[in-house]
């Protein structure tokens, strides 16, 4: 796809990610959880969503739930062994994730997974969609999960972190 | 989520909020600790049990892995890599990420410690630009980095026309440490 109608900002040559990719991610959480706290590493997948992402929160902005749905359809295309169904309604995208990539292959490896490691999408998810005028939230978790991203100004309750698993290998 | 497809997009945003953190030295920490001894421990295992064979069967996968354009040469007391495309630095190139200082440095931040380890050490240069060379022999062996064209022929990556464009180049010498480098104009 040309990089002007990829849904997505940043990409690259080759069709999928490398999937070992994903234990320099759960190495980076558990070592900011180490160093700098749990507070630390919800600053830091924050920050992320933020900064980094800032490209993804233009898109959004503009282009609404077809613009977020368009990006997790891309996104999930790209991750090696992801199986997700996105599907949007008004103003509502679901993300029915029924193999996350990153928990099947740590666990395939038999990598150690941080426990929090699902937060992430939370946290990183919703920095990106708040200037958007979206929130997100997150059920699940620790291999297959459900996400919702719907406008703020729906009023829905806060994210009730209960609702996503520890990660286990 | 935190996706493996721009993994080198967060990766080198995530050295530069490290360093906002806790300064260099949390970036060169995590380097060692982080990567080196969590994340590529397939790579440490492989390379501190087999030596010049486990570094051979580590890269020849990890490139591959990643759609490299790379060379391998070894022999019994050297192996050397020539890197002509690098995915990760290039990645960060086209798309025009660059928050750290010098992005290159996190391959001798997490290579360098698991060499000392192993008991080897790093002749390497990088040109800033996705290139770079790597040659790393036993510690007790005091052999300099070959000539151009002596290890890998054609695929020495000194070779090219473009090796030069940067303007400078970060050369290490008998390393086991990011600190080691020191930045030269080239001739």
């Amino acid at each position: 796809m040309a990089p002007d109608k990829n849904p997505l900002p940043y990409t690259d040559t080759k069709p999928v990610g490398a999937a070992d990719f994903y234990f320099a991610i759960n190495a980076t959480f558990r070592f900011v959880l180490r160093k700098l706290g749990a507070d630390g590493l919800r600053r830091y997948w924050t920050h992320m969503g933020t900064h980094y992402h800032a490209p993804v929160t233009a898109r959004w902005s503009a282009g609404g739930a077809s613009a977020i749905a368009a990006h997790w359809r891309a996104f999930f295309a790209a991750e090696p062994g992801a199986e997700v169904e996105v599907s949007e309604r008004g103003d509502i995208v679901r993300l029915e994730v029924k193999v996350c990539p990153a928990i099947s292959h740590l666990r395939a490896n038999r990598r150690e997974i941080v426990p929090c490691y699902c937060q992430h999408c939370y946290f990183v998810s919703e920095a990106i969609a708040a200037p958007a005028g979206f929130t997100v939230r997150v059920s699940g978790g620790n291999g297959s999960c459900r996400q919702i991203f719907q406008r703020r100004d729906a009023q829905l309750p806060p994210q009730d972190f209960a609702q996503i698993k520890e990660a286990t290998c | 989520m935190l996706g493996s497809y721009d993994f080198c997009g967060h990766y080198e945003w995530t050295f530069e909020w490290l360093r906002e953190q806790g300064g260099d030295p949390l970036v060169r920490v995590y380097w060692d600790e982080a990567i080196h001894r969590d994340s590529q421990t397939h790579a440490r295992e492989l390379i501190v049990a087999g030596g010049i064979a486990g570094m051979k069967k580590y890269w020849a996968h990890t490139l591959d892995h990643e759609a490299a354009g790379f060379a391998i040469t070894h022999k019994d007391d050297v192996i050397r890599i020539d890197m002509h495309d690098c995915p990760s630095k290039g990645f960060l190139i086209r798309n025009g990420l660059a928050q750290y200082r010098d992005y290159c440095d996190h391959c001798i931040g997490w290579i360098g410690p698991l060499m000392k380890e192993a008991g080897f050490v790093i002749d390497h240069a990088h040109n800033h630009c996705g290139q770079c060379w790597w040659e790393m022999r036993c510690a007790d062996d005091f052999t300099p980095p070959s000539a151009k064209g002596e290890l890998s022929g054609q695929g020495d990556v000194r070779l090219r026309s473009d090796w030069n464009q940067a303007g400078e180049m970060d050369v290490f010498q008998r390393a086991t440490d990011v600190d080691d480098k020191t930045t030269a104009s080239p001739a």
